[in-house]
């Protein structure tokens, strides 16, 4: 990213100094901050909600949302477990299994949305509640654990040097992200679309076909996610992942992306997930309890959509009646 | 009207924006009592002159004389004090509030509570001097485009103002409805008010004003009374060439029949369409709003599928069922409406030239060549000459006639057969719009069926080599150039014998 005063006025350019803020902080309290093992913790410790936040940031892009994540993880976790709890199939196959359920569960969402026009805040929350309830049938009070060692070993211990399997996925998974977003077709359809669906339905991009495969990708992601969480984790129960949908969207509205969709950059994603997980590092490291941790992520939540809409609300207010012509 | 003392008087004044000089040492006089209009092509000055007047941006030089004596406008509110008002084309009316309330607006009687029976009462009595009939205790919500602006109208009106601006106040009226503006604008002037009247349309500028003022590049050029001026003066100001340039259409020779259309219609909208294309012929479509011509358009393009009737092109029966159909056919739409469904604003030029062909700027991974894709969008920046700094610049930052040409860059970089142009100059300045019907006859030219849909009828009369009127979703007849007058056109369009 280049730095000039134009950069430092944009979003980006206000996370950046966040960051370096937050960082400094972390570095001036806390002797144990800089460690290699203290920042892959960091990292591990929010793995699966910055690999959803990646496919999240494409469908908020798009001008859509997808409530279901949470829950979508959940499930095929659970849907793991229950497979290896009574042995019905290889665990390799159950975790197959468990992605190609997390696919249908987007597909169905997708179809709703994309074909039927449901907008998606409806349909996903009615898939928050739906696929919860899956998981709750499957797993009722239980928790199942007891997952072949492999299995846990590469949930919970470095795959490559020091880094563990889960971040690799991660870094793999940000890379493509950002090349599709840049330079594919279907990252320029995505934006289009989320900027106004006629104009990309009236220059002949398949529209439907754009919101359906976001959907099937987002409630992929999910359930890899998912099982990443239920090997990290070594158990699984009905409520593995509930509530981290809010987490995951904070991230990506922190980054810039627009809620009304059209616009955001994967770059700001990337900063405002690396300021969440410096914050929470820090404040845990600093002893403050986790309620007042999420709190603090909330105010900064309200903070991402407010500054921007007043900065934007000013600029009208000064120029009165310019806009016209 | 008194000659001596102007009412308004903007002396020799100079706005500058960053690199642009948006006005360069201008002059304009507005006595009581005058209609007087503002010429202008975009970018020539228009809109900053209003700004400053209405005290929105200072001046950066030059002063502004009310009565002769100097006054600052620091604010809209100080010009609203010294009874400078502005109405622009959208009314800015709120839509929760009745009729009354809007007229009087941040200027109730107040006392410690309000008089309503004294508001409603008022504001009868500065409708009736209008002659506009609206129940003052209905909402705003539900008032028409016309309606809301007679609003504003009697708002101004009880502001007591001096000096009424009124910024393409036309724009989305009906002809009866602007006869019906231009009487209150009669009133308004008998009372001794001096309005400012801006438009694109020189037909109404003709009608309502006594003297005419044309800027150009933010200089003034010509400040004439009406009778001094025609219409090709007026355009030779605005643009700096002469008129012949415009409806420019040479003689072409036409191929064999492109597109033959049998008995198209889809249900709820329009019946019975039947026509031909042949290559490099233009076919107009004219009739009034509500004939259902741009249906006609969205058919052929498979945005509303017709379900009835049959498209042929070159010999071959075909199905339309989706845009990607038509595009594949080598049908492209270009709509009417720009901002809305023709491009997508926030993005680049080049994001928009190539929206439609992005498949061609493909690598083999997939991935976008940004270097072609930018060597397609510079060729029609040449080629169409669309004025921009930079071809990264977001579309919505550019002029109507600029987007315009952007969005046929995008549909001609489909190298298209059939090209179907739907309001193609709607709401750009006089030149663009010569630069379009330029292209659209070199496209013919080339050999293109273009279908021409247009509500302005000098323009599709003037483009067209033949002229397929419709009214109310029914083809009513077709005209060949020269035989299709504007009133032979009109007679059929509104269905009087």
């Amino acid at each position: 990213m280049r730095l000039s005063l134009k950069s430092l006025r944009s979003w980006e350019g206000l996370l950046l100094v966040i960051l370096i803020a937050v960082v400094a902080l972390n570095i001036a309290l806390s002797p144990v901050y800089l460690g290699v093992g203290n920042f892959i913790n960091l990292f591990q410790l929010s793995i699966e909600k910055i690999i959803v936040a990646l496919i999240m940031a494409f469908v908020i892009i798009n001008g859509e949302i997808d409530l279901s994540v949470a829950s979508v993880m959940g499930f095929a976790a659970c849907v793991v477990a229950v497979v290896h709890e009574n042995n019905a199939l290889p665990f390799a196959a159950a975790v197959a299994l468990a992605l190609v359920v997390g696919a249908l569960a987007g597909l169905v969402q997708g179809y709703f949305v994309a074909h039927m026009g449901l907008p998606s805040l409806a349909v996903t929350l009615a898939g928050l509640i739906g696929f919860r309830g899956m998981a709750r049938m499957l797993v009722e009070d239980r928790s199942i654990g007891d997952f072949p060692e492999w299995f846990n070993a590469l949930g919970q211990k470095p795959l490559l040097g020091p880094i563990p399997l889960a971040l690799l996925i991660f870094v793999g998974m940000a890379v493509i992200a950002v090349i599709v977003l840049q330079s594919a077709a279907f990252g320029r359809y995505v934006t289009v679309i989320g900027n106004n669906a006629d104009v990309a339905r009236y220059s002949g991009i398949d529209v439907k076909r754009v919101k359906l495969s976001l959907f099937v990708l987002s409630g992929l992601v999910a359930a890899l996610a998912g099982v990443l969480l239920a090997a990290r984790l070594g158990a699984v129960r009905a409520s593995t992942g509930e509530g981290f949908e809010l987490d995951i969207i904070t991230m990506v509205l922190l980054g810039g992306v627009s809620i009304f969709g059209g616009s955001g950059s994967l770059v700001g994603v990337g900063l405002s997930i690396l300021i969440i997980l410096n914050m929470r590092n820090g404040l845990g490291l600093a002893n403050v309890e986790a309620n007042t941790q999420t709190g603090i992520i909330g105010a900064l939540l309200i903070l991402s959509v407010l500054v921007p809409n007043l900065v934007n609300g000013l600029r009208r207010a000064r120029v009165g009646r310019a806009g016209h012509t | 009207m008194s000659e001596a003392t102007p009412l308004l008087e903007m002396r020799s004044i100079s706005k500058r924006f960053d690199a642009t000089q948006a006005l360069d040492d201008v002059g304009l006089v507005l006595r009581a009592g005058e209609v007087h209009a503002l010429l202008g092509e975009n970018g020539a000055g228009k809109s900053t002159l209003i700004k400053i007047m209405t005290g929105i941006h200072p001046p950066d030089s030059g002063e502004i004389l009310l009565d002769g004596k100097p006054v600052t406008l620091r604010s809209s509110a100080d010009a609203q004090r010294v009874g400078i008002a502005a109405i622009y084309q959208e009314p800015m009316i709120f839509p929760d509030l009745n009729v009354a309330e809007n007229i009087f607006i941040g200027h109730q009687n107040r006392g410690p509570i309000v008089n309503w029976g004294a508001m409603a009462r008022d504001a009868e009595r500065i409708l009736g001097d209008l002659d506009i009939q609206l129940d003052v205790r209905t909402p705003a919500r539900g008032l028409t485009l016309a309606a809301q602006q007679a609003v504003e109208v009697a708002k101004a009106l009880s502001l007591q103002v001096r000096v009424l601006i009124m910024d393409e106040p036309t724009a989305a009226l009906s002809a009866h409805e602007v006869a019906q503006l231009f009487k209150r604008v009669d009133k308004l002037k008998r009372q001794g008010v001096a309005i400012l009247f801006i438009s694109h349309r020189l037909d109404e500028v003709f009608q309502i004003a006594d003297r005419v003022t044309v800027f150009r590049d933010g200089r003034h050029i010509s400040t004439r009374p009406r009778a001094e001026v025609t219409p090709e003066g007026a355009i030779r100001d605005m643009v700096g060439r002469k008129m012949e340039d415009f409806f420019h259409r040479s003689e072409r020779a036409f191929g064999d029949v492109l597109l033959r259309v049998d008995g198209l219609g889809r249900a709820g909208a329009f019946t019975g369409v039947s026509f031909e294309v042949k290559r490099g012929e233009v076919l107009g479509f004219a009739g009034l709003v509500g004939a259902r011509r741009t249906d006609v358009g969205l058919a052929l393009f498979g945005v509303a599928p017709a379900d009835a009737g049959t498209i042929t092109l070159a010999g071959q029966t075909v199905t339309i069922g989706s845009p990607q159909s038509a595009m594949s056919h080598g049908i492209a739409y270009v709509s009417e409406d720009r901002r809305q469904l023709g491009l997508s604003l926030p993005q680049s030029i080049t994001a928009n030239v190539t929206l439609a062909t992005l498949k061609r700027y493909l690598s083999r991974l997939g991935l976008i060549k940004p270097v072609a894709e930018q060597a397609t969008a510079a060729e029609f920046r040449e080629k169409l000459s669309i004025r921009a700094a930079s071809l990264e610049h977001p579309v919505g930052q550019l002029s109507g006639g600029n987007q315009q040409k952007v969005m046929l860059a995008k549909w001609l970089n489909l190298q298209p057969q059939v090209l179907i142009l739907d309001e193609p100059t709607r709401g750009i300045d006089v030149g663009a719009k010569a630069e379009v019907h330029h292209i659209v006859d070199q496209l013919a030219q080339q050999g293109l069926a273009i279908i021409l849909i247009s509500s302005d009828l000098p323009e599709v009369l003037a483009m067209s080599d033949r002229v397929l009127v419709m009214r109310e979703g029914r083809q009513v007849g077709i005209f060949e150039h020269g035989v299709a007058t504007q009133e032979a056109v009109m007679t059929a369009a509104v269905g009087v014998a």
